[in-house]
Parts: C-alpha cells; structure tokens; sequence
C-alpha cells in the first residue's frame, strides 16, 4: 500500500492500460444516505459492500461480475484508500479465496468475487478451508452464476460447493432494494454463523437495472488508519488435528444451526401467502420474477399482480430450516418446487424433511419441470401451468385456466413452426474481434496443419477458445483455465508428435505457469506452447494481467513471461509479431520440428485490438481537431479479381471481411468485401501472401492533414499517374 | 388471458455485438425514468467480443400510478413481447423461432444481412436468404416494419442504434412520448448531435424496405457489337450468358477468343436441344466463360491498372480528391503462374503435385499509387498479346477441349451426366493452391472420359455426380478429392 492516490505515474509511458473508464460508475459508489442509485445490479452489490464496511475486497474477473472489480479498480484513489480499504485484482481465483484468511482470526469484514462454476472450482481448496477454520469478521463471495444462455462455462451450479464446504448460499430475490439489504445482511450472517457466505447472481440479474435508496459508505473498524491491536496466533483455527475434528462437529452441531436461526430471525426467506392456500412454491430467490410473471401469463393473478399460490422464496438455499419448510407444507395438499439446476438439492431436502415429519403433501417439482438447463420464464411457466393443471382441477380451480393457456401456446409454437417452415438462423457465436491479433496465429495454424496433416491442439480459456470454431477449428480439448499446456502431457506421446499448447497471457499467470511450462519443462514434455500476449485479459474486459505493464489502477509494474520462462531453464522461446503470418508460420514450424528439445514456446505479441482501438480512437481525434496529420488505412478487395471461392474466409473469420452477392453471372459465388469497420490490422494481406491465396487483397491509405512533404509527394506521383493514364 | 392487462410493455431486442444495442437500451431505461414510470432492462451482453447475437430485454409499466403491480421479468415469454426490435434479419428468426413472436409482437427489423461465418467460409454462393424469415414475420406478427439499416446509416450518417431507437419512438408501442426519447439520447452526453439526427431519420424511415439483395442483383453485359450477331445465332435462353461472356473475353484477350468461345458453345447447343430446354447450354454457357476467362497474372495487372479504380478506392476509403492516397496491393505469383508465363513448351512443367510449404516465395507489396508499381503492372498487362503462346494458356485450353467433349460424348449417352460434366468446371476456381489442386482434380475426372462412358456409363455418372458434391462442399484441403 505504498502507492499514494492522485500520485500515479503516468502508464502512458507503457503505451497500455487505462483504455476503459467507469468514472460514471465511480461517482454512484459515492453515493451518501437517502441518495437514490439508478443502475445495474452488479454495481448495486457494489455499493452494498462499501455500505457494510468491508476491510478488503479482491476477485478475479469474469462474466458477468467483471464490473465489480473494474469498478472498483478506479475507486481504489477516490474512494477505497480514503476509507482503508484493501483491494487487489487477484492473480486468480484461489489467490481471491485466501484473501479470505484475513478474516479468520481478526473482525474483518471482506468481500471477494469471481465467475462460478469455474472459478468457485479454482478456489474451492481456499474455500474449504476458511469455512472448516470459520471467521470472526462477516466474510462474502459474490459468484457471477455463468449458468444458461450467453454463458461460456461448463452448466454446472455453485449450490454444490455450499453444500459440501457448509458455507452459507443466498440466492437473493432480484429486487434491487433487496438485493442491496440481503448482501448487508449477508455480512451479519456470516458473523453470526462464523461461516463465509455465498451470494450467488445469475447473467441477467447482474446486468439488471434498477434503483434502491442508499446508506452511507461504512469505513472498516481496523485499517491502516487504525490498525488491529496485533497478530494472532490459535491452533483452533488451524486445519490439523484434533482441530479439524472439532471444526467439522462444530459447523454441524453449532454453525449451520446459528445460520438457520439467523435467516428465520432476520427474515431471509419470504413468504407471500395467496388465497389457494391448500397449494404452494418453494423457489429460489432468483426465479421469484419468473415464477410471478409466470402466474401473470397463465391468468391466474388477481388485478393486484399478486399471486394466488403462497410462495416460499428461498433468499437462502443453503441451508435450509426444516422448521420453516415444514411450516410453510403442513397444511397443503401439493407443493411445487421450482429450483434450476441438476441435482435437486432443494427438492431431496424438502422430501427427506416431509417424510421425517409424516407430512401428507404431494411434493413435485424435476416431475414437471426440465432437469437440467436454464429455468427460463417460458420454462417455469409450462412447469407451473402442468402444476396448476394437475393439482387444482377443480371447477374454481386455476387449472383450468392455466391449462387453456398452455393449449393456447402449443397452438402459437405450432403455428410458428409451420410459418417458418425449418427456415434456421445460422449459429452466431462469438468470435475474434475485428483486427483481433489472436486471429492470425490461428491462421498460421491452420496453413501448418494443411501442410502437415492435424496435430493435437490443446486450447485454453479466454479469447483463443474460440479458435476451437469454424473457421478454424483448430483446438480439441479445452480443460481448464491454464490449463492447456498440461492437458496435452498424455497426448504427445501416444500421438507420436509434439502437442501444441495455445493460452492466453491471462491464462499464463493465472496457473499455466506452473500447471503448464514448469511442469511441462521439468517432465520434459515434447510440447510447444503458444503464449498469446495481449496485454490484458480480454474476454472479460481487457483487464490488466501481470504482464500489462500497470495494474488496473494505473501502477506501473510488468512482470515479464518471456524473462520468467527463461529463469526457470527453458532455452527454447521464440518470439513473433502476431500480424506477421508468415514469420509465425516459420516460428511454429521449427518448435515442431525442434523434437527432443523439450518444451518450446512461442510467444505471438500484439496488443488486444478493442484495447488498442479504444485509445487510439480517441488519440487521433485529439490530433486531427489539433490539425495534425492522421492516418486513415483500410483493406479493400478487387471484386473483379476475387474468384468467389472464400480461401481468404476459411483462413480469416473476421467480421469486417464478408460478402457481398455477385455483380457477374459468370461467378459461382459472391465476392468478398472488406467493410467500413475494417482497423487495417494486415492479416488479410499477411493471409494472401502466406497461402498464396488470391490477387484481389489491397491495402489504402489516406492522410487527414497531411503534412507539406506529404502533399507534395502525392501531388506528384498523381501527376506522372495522370500522365500515364491512370486516373 | 384476461389478467395479462397488468403486465408491462415488453421490449425484446436482438443485435449483433458492437452494434450500440446497450446504449439503445440506455435509453430506453433513462427515458422511462425521466417520465416517473417503473422500468426494468437487462442483457446478455456475451462476452467482451464485439461479435455474436446479443440480446437485450426492457420492461416498463405503462402508467405511473400502478404500484404494486410491479413485478418485473428477466426473461422474455412467448405471447408477450410487444415489440421485437432486430438489428438484423436472420436475428428476428432467432427470435421467432424462440416463440417470442406472435400476433401480439410489433417488429421492426433490418432487412439487410450481416452474414455469419457459417456462411461466409462456404465457397460458393452460402448467404442465407433473409425473405422466408421475413415471410414468416408476416404471417406471425401484429406488424413488421423492415428497414434497410445499411443503406439509412450509409445515407444519414447515424448510428444504427440512434436510427432503430427513431424506428421504435415512432411504432407508438413505447409508453413515453418523442420528447422523452429525445431528453434521453440529449442526457446521455455522447454524440448528441449525431444521435438526435438518427433518431429523427429513424423515425421518418418508411415502413417497408426494399430488399437491398435485389439491387445487389448480377446484370449481364451485353455482348460487342462485333459479336452481336453470331450470339444472336444462339438459343434464345442462352443468348444473354454467352453475350456477357463474349463481352468479357473480347476484354481479356480479344474477338477471336471471343468468337473461339462461341465455337465451342455452338458445339454444345448442337447437341442440346429446346425439349431440354436448352439446359446443358445454358450450363456451359457460364461454366465456358468462366473458365476461358482464367485468372493469370496479365489479367491479374489488367484489372488492377483499370482506369477509375483509384478513384472508386479513393470514394470507398472516404478520402477527398486532394487527399494523400497509397494503395498497396498483396501479390504473390507462385512457381505456377511464373511457368505459366514461358513459352508453351513449358507447358508439362505445369500442374505437377508438389508438397505445400506455406508462408514462402515471392511475397509482393506492390504501391500502384507510385509511378513505379504503376507502371510495372501496366507493363505486365500488356503481356496480353503474348498469353496464346504461354505454357498456362496451352494447358487451360487443352482441359478446356477435354472437357467439351466429355460434355458432348455425354450428351449423346446421358443428358443428365452431360449436365452434371458441365458443372464439374466448378472445381475451376480461385488462385494458387486452390486452382492447382482443383484443377488436378478436374483433370482427374475427365482422364479416359468417353472410355469409362462406353464401359459403364451408370458408373461414370456416380463418379461425376460425387465429384460434383465435393466441389460444392470442398473447403480447401479439409476435404480430400
């Protein structure tokens, strides 16, 4: 903590960093009581935080949470120094996790955030841990549920973790004024449980908008400002025996049930009584819009929205009171369980707590509803609608209604199906940006397996996945966080060729430096691993990386990966402009055939296209308002010379190379065209020289206030072109 | 479903990321605010890429005074989105095949594609046609507005974002008025200017656009005056192919070729006939003026010295007449199209199969904007006169022959097969590698033609038609011939 706010060297020396502002969100953290927040519920959470006093916050970036910690990243001066807060952009997931260590043994309240299930999985060995050991100061792990459509990792839910770590989970209601008051309370839960507390958002919640009054910001008790009393040492805390014993009885016999008495003394669950009493849903906190909504479209509100089946919403799903459940179940004839998610964890404990309790209600829920994949509103609705049809029939009963409205649906789908009669949309998935520099290393790849038949490739998280789809399908495993280069180790040999290993500078540091090139040097593997250096982790939003040259809050600070492969032994490292196919090719080409000289690495260097974009676009706006010269460049395509055969689109992918239908009859197919948004990045030239492709590829420049010189030459060169016959 | 009164209006938005749908719904939210009305939007924004479908989704409650009845949704349900708006056709299909379109939804789409990778890596033509999905609106939907995004945008300078969110203020489905809508995009302080003109623009858009694919469309050229009249001699449903392809070869090379062109397809008409409805002609009509219009490096420099063609870059770049232009081109002639240039006897030099080494050779960045590069590719198009006697032009016109008569010997067997032969002169097609190893293939397909016919001709008809479906499938060397 010895970089002092407003006194930041200037990372404009580095040529990276600073490409994003969220001075916006910034000032909304700011925010004192009585104050009205309008925004989204992520940064609400935010704000929830610097609310409850929080000592430290840390993460790692990822859908949909990333904002949180780039919001925060610009606050550090504003906002988190003044108060004594702690904020660090983890290296990963595990390290956010042990920062959890802090609250142990000191009444440090603190907060720390990632993408679940990924990267609850990265930093379950933490997790575990600290909730085995427990916690004096509230602690919360605010998980971005990457779970159903735009998602981009494994379907798998976090509830798994809670359970088997007994740490706490809220899946909070998605109101924005409670959601702000459930993750302040999450705190005082934690406290009084001594257990971390899991707040779990799914994709859309996070990136809801909405309003809610707030508090003003809390600074922490303990802080560089007024440091603790002194360090503590306990073996209680510690995970050895007898210790560990006595923590496993004591988060069963003590723990869990102060959090039970917790969540029913400060209302954690809610319940909504409705006039069909002898009914009723138990649901998450995250379904209660859809399972409202739902009663809505099937016509079985009344005027006021308000449902007429009593809800049981489940702010907390672990764990759970059987009291409560039980209370909620005992005078009803059925209850349907809505809980996205496979397996039912919900639904077997509410099961096992009404047989222990002889309880007659029918209890239904993955019966009619889907077991596994997003519970989506058209979802939860058919669920609910099949609920009311069966277990209300009766002549006032909402059965009936709901059934009509389901009739009604299957018709609309039918007729839909009819109108469009197979007519699909192509897939649209995402891929490499305009210009991006990662594209091009693929290109090279491709051309390399052309040449030589396939060889394995092992891919990572982040942008380069995406090389796993067409065009290039280039990359057959995809296992892990950094984790490419190791999930090749078996591969080579049985293959008998070297695998080929491609990760992200985000997914070096993150752990395939030693999950990777360390293991991979010191088992001597016959492996080549391509180092994408871009400069920021790029998927979730060009955060910084150790090798960016700063920290997100503008420290300069570059830790080098070509220098740190070389400390460990690894002699063999060959470093390549991104853009330049050819010399790639030629690069990726001797590490194959350099068998026998363990791992060799090929680090592909160019700066992530959006971040780069962003900067410069503003930077040649200031120099041409300023009358300074200012290049314009684009590629173009001869439509005449190109054959139609789209060789340069199965080698590119980019969105600004596309179609354009045909002018000549004679062609079989329509002509390539490079679009306005073209950034000039050269593969596409790169890509017809290195294969050989096809005439029709030119590069134009112009120069917005071009110099005397400059003029002067083109004047000219006009002039003999003119004479000529050029023009 | 009588109690559906007290649900939001309910606003689906599909687009295409970096397409401005976020700011859109920035919008929408602040303009909802401003008016005092409960409102909610969200988003699967995807990741950070600025590719891929996208959705957007807003709810707001149409009055101020229902409180209590605000139960907001995350998602979209089917039968109760009120208004679809996509950025892009095929997007609107995503929807509606989601059942998020129906008699209650009011769409506006843009008409013009942005077409996909999938489509884009296919040779040949792979562009899905956007007019049965808009069919399907039709028939579906409460009303469908299309615009021509490209072109409004291209026409008034706006944002897509800013001409859309006119587009939505004027289909009277949002519950806060013009004025709102203008106070949100002037609030947001970003390219005010700019945006409040796409937004009027937006707004005055008409409610049918033409189908932008039409005017794209090929139109043929007509054929020289000093050929008119032999193509006249020609079938009538042939007569506008070989008239565009005369013109294009008299171009190339010269009449003579041109007439050489109309002497093969004269063959092939003899053999055809009107019951046919002139089929195989119509066929090798294209397929011949294609192929004999092969792509050496002459023609390569002729159309890259074209008089105009610096203006047309100079118009696409944006840059005004006095401003500084350099045009760089990418060339790479390999070892093929360098033979080809020798005199015919080189000729068996050509077409042998060589290991693939990527990323070597003569790698050429050519300034045709300087005298100099300039001058070298007029130069080399003048070579023109010499083409007859080149190694490349003996080799092409002898599979050409070849060809003709398998066409013809088919003909006489098995109409089907004589059309199938036609096609196959799709694997004639594009530069280097790709026009070497198609051209093998070809080469392969036609070796002991009239043999294979008189001995099995079913079979021969198997072969060609498998060689036909792999030309067609074909993605470089992922598919091996």
């Amino acid at each position: 903590m010895n970089v002092q706010a407003g006194n930041q060297p200037a990372v404009a020396a580095t040529g990276l960093g600073m490409e994003r502002s969220f001075a916006h969100e910034v000032e909304k953290l700011k925010l004192g009581a009585g104050d009205k927040f309008e925004g989204e519920a992520i940064v609400a959470v935010t704000k929830a935080l610097l609310q409850s006093g929080v000592a430290y916050v840390g993460g790692y970036p990822g859908a949909p949470v990333s904002h949180l910690m780039d919001v925060l990243a610009e606050a550090r001066g504003a906002i988190l120094e003044p108060m004594g807060i702690t904020f660090e952009q983890s290296s990963s997931e595990a390290g956010a996790a042990a920062l959890l260590g802090a609250s142990i043994n000191y009444p440090l309240r603190g907060a720390v955030t990632w993408k679940s299930i990924v990267g609850t999985n990265v930093a379950s060995d933490a997790l575990s841990n600290v909730a085995s050991a427990g916690v004096k100061g509230g602690v919360l792990i605010v998980v971005g549920e990457d779970y159903g459509e735009g998602a981009s990792v494994i379907q798998e839910r976090t509830h798994a973790t809670a359970l088997k770590s007994s740490i706490p989970m809220l899946d909070p209601r998605y109101d924005m004024g409670r959601l702000v008051e459930l993750t302040e309370q999450a705190f005082e839960l934690s406290e009084a449980a001594h257990l971390p507390v899991i707040m779990s958002l799914r994709i859309r919640a996070a990136h809801m908008t909405g309003s809610f009054t707030c508090k003003d910001n809390r600074a922490p008790e303990f802080s560089p400002h007024n440091p603790l009393p002194g360090a503590i040492q306990t073996t209680d805390t510690i995970v050895l025996p007898p210790a560990s014993y006595a923590q496993e009885r004591d988060k069963f016999e003590t723990r869990l049930p102060a959090a039970q008495r917790f969540i029913v003394e400060h209302g954690i669950n809610e319940v909504f009584e409705g006039r069909r009493a002898r009914l009723g849903i138990v649901l998450q906190g995250g379904t209660h819009g859809s399972v409202v909504r739902a009663m809505n479209l099937l016509g079985a509100t009344g005027p006021d929205g308000e449902t007429p089946v009593p809800l049981l919403v489940l702010n907390a799903i672990h764990p759970l009171v059987p009291d409560q459940i039980a209370d909620f179940m005992k005078d009803k004839d059925a209850v349907l369980v809505v809980e996205e998610g496979n397996p039912a964890f919900i639904e077997r404990e509410i099961r096992e707590i009404l047989h222990r309790r002889g309880l007659p209600c029918r209890l239904r829920g993955k019966d009619i509803l889907p077991m596994a994949g997003e519970y989506t509103l058209d979802v939860v609705r058919r669920g609910i609608g099949t609920f009311l049809n069966e277990e209300d029939n009766g002549k006032d009963g909402l059965g009936p209604v709901a059934a009509e409205a389901l009739e009604a649906l299957d018709a609309a789908r039918a007729e839909t199906r009819a109108a469009l009669d197979a007519t699909a949309p192509p897939p649209r998935p995402p891929s490499f940006c305009t210009g991006c520099p990662e594209r091009p290393v693929f290109t090279a790849l491709k051309l390399l397996q052309r040449e030589r038949g396939k060889f394995h490739v092992s891919s990572d998280i982040g942008c380069n996945t995406f090389s796993t789809l067409p065009p290039f399908n280039t990359g057959s495993t995809v296992l892990g966080y950094g984790l490419s280069l190791a999930s090749g180790g078996a591969v080579a040999p049985p293959l008998n060729q070297p695998a080929v290993a491609v990760m992200g500078d985000g997914g070096f540091w993150h752990g395939g430096l030693t999950t990777g090139a360390a293991n991979a040097h010191w088992n001597g593997h016959e492996s080549v691993l391509v180092v994408l250096e871009n400069g920021y982790a790029s998927a979730t939003g060009q955060q910084h990386v150790p090798s960016t040259g700063s920290t997100a809050w503008g420290r300069p600070v570059k830790l080098s990966i070509e220098r740190v492969l070389r400390s460990m032994g690894i002699g063999w490292i060959r470093r390549v402009n991104a853009y330049k196919v050819s010399k790639s090719l030629r690069a990726l080409r001797a590490a194959l055939d350099a068998r026998g000289q363990g791992l060799r690495v090929v680090i592909s260097d160019e700066e992530c296209m959006l971040a780069r974009q962003r900067r410069e676009k503003r930077l040649s706006a200031t120099r041409e308002a300023a009358g300074k010269a200012v290049k314009r460049e684009r590629f173009g395509v001869d439509e005449e010379v190109c054959s139609g055969d789209h060789s340069c689109m199965r080698l590119s992918g980019c969105p600004s190379l596309t179609l354009r239908r045909g002018q000549d009859p004679l062609k079989d197919g329509p002509a390539a065209v490079v679009d306005p948004s073209c950034v000039a990045c050269g593969l596409c030239g790169e890509a017809a020289h290195a294969a050989a492709l096809c005439p029709s590829f030119y590069r134009a420049r112009t120069v917005r206030n071009p110099g005397v010189l400059a003029r002067l030459r083109h004047r000219t060169e006009n002039g003999l072109l003119r004479i000529m016959g050029a023009s | 479903m009588s109690s559906t009164a007290n649900r939001p209006v309910c606003i689906l938005i599909s687009a295409l990321g970096g397409q401005g749908g976020g700011v859109l719904v920035d919008w929408l939210v602040s303009a909802a605010r401003a008016e005092g009305l409960a409102a909610q939007a969200t988003s699967i924004p995807g990741v950070a890429q600025r590719t891929g479908a996208t959705t957007y989704y807003f709810e707001v409650y149409p009055r101020r005074d229902d409180a209590g009845a605000r139960h907001f949704s995350i998602y979209p349900a089917a039968g109760s989105v009120d208004l679809l708006l996509s950025f892009e056709p095929m997007e609107a299909g995503r929807a509606m095949a989601g059942g998020l379109v129906g008699g209650e939804t009011t769409v506006i789409t843009a008409r013009d594609r942005v077409i996909s990778t999938a489509e884009k890596v296919l040779p040949g033509n792979g562009i899905l046609d956007a007019a049965p999905v808009l069919e399907a609106l039709d028939q579906l939907a409460r009303s469908v507005q299309t615009i021509d995004l490209r072109t409004a945008a291209e026409e008034t300078g706006a944002a897509p974002n800013a001409l859309m969110f006119g587009a939505l203020s004027a289909s009277g489905v949002l519950p806060f008025g013009y004025e709102a809508c203008r106070a949100a995009i002037a609030g947001s302080g970003k390219a005010v200017k700019a945006n409040l003109a796409g937004f009027e623009a937006g707004r005055a858009l008409p409610k049918t656009a033409p189908d932008p694919a039409a005017a794209e469309g090929a139109g043929f050229d007509p054929a020289p005056k000093t050929l008119a009249a032999e193509v006249e001699k020609l079938p009538m449903p042939v007569q506008a192919m070989a008239g565009h392809a005369c013109a294009r070869l008299a171009d190339y090379q010269n009449d003579a070729y041109a007439r050489l062109y109309l002497d093969r397809l004269g063959r092939v008409a003899a053999v055809d006939s009107a019951e046919n409805g002139w089929r195989l002609t119509q066929l090798a009509a294209r397929r011949l003026g294609a192929w004999m219009a092969f792509e050496d490096v002459i023609r390569v420099a002729q159309l890259k010295t074209r008089p105009g063609r610096l203006a047309r870059i100079r118009r696409e770049l944006g840059a005004p007449a006095g401003a500084p232009l350099t045009v760089h081109e990418f060339l790479k002639p390999g070892r093929e199209e360098l033979i080809g240039l020798l005199p015919a006897p080189f000729a068996p030099l050509l077409g042998r199969e060589r290991p693939v080494v990527y990323g070597r050779g003569l790698a050429m960045r050519l300034r045709t904007t300087g005298p100099l590069g300039w001058l070298s590719l007029r130069l080399l198009s003048r070579l023109r006169g010499w083409r007859p006697w080149t190694a490349r032009y003996r080799q092409e016109q002898a599979m050409i022959g070849q060809w003709v008569d398998a066409m013809l010997a088919a003909a006489r067997e098995d109409y089907g097969l004589a059309c199938d032969t036609a096609e196959l002169a799709a694997w004639v097609r594009g530069y280097g590698e790709t026009r070497h190893r198609g051209f093998r293939h070809i080469g392969r397909m036609l070796e002991e033609f009239s043999a294979r016919l008189a001995a099995d001709s079913a079979a021969l008809a198997e072969s060609v038609r498998a060689g036909l479906e792999a030309a067609h499938s074909d993605q470089d060397r992922e598919v091996k011939p």
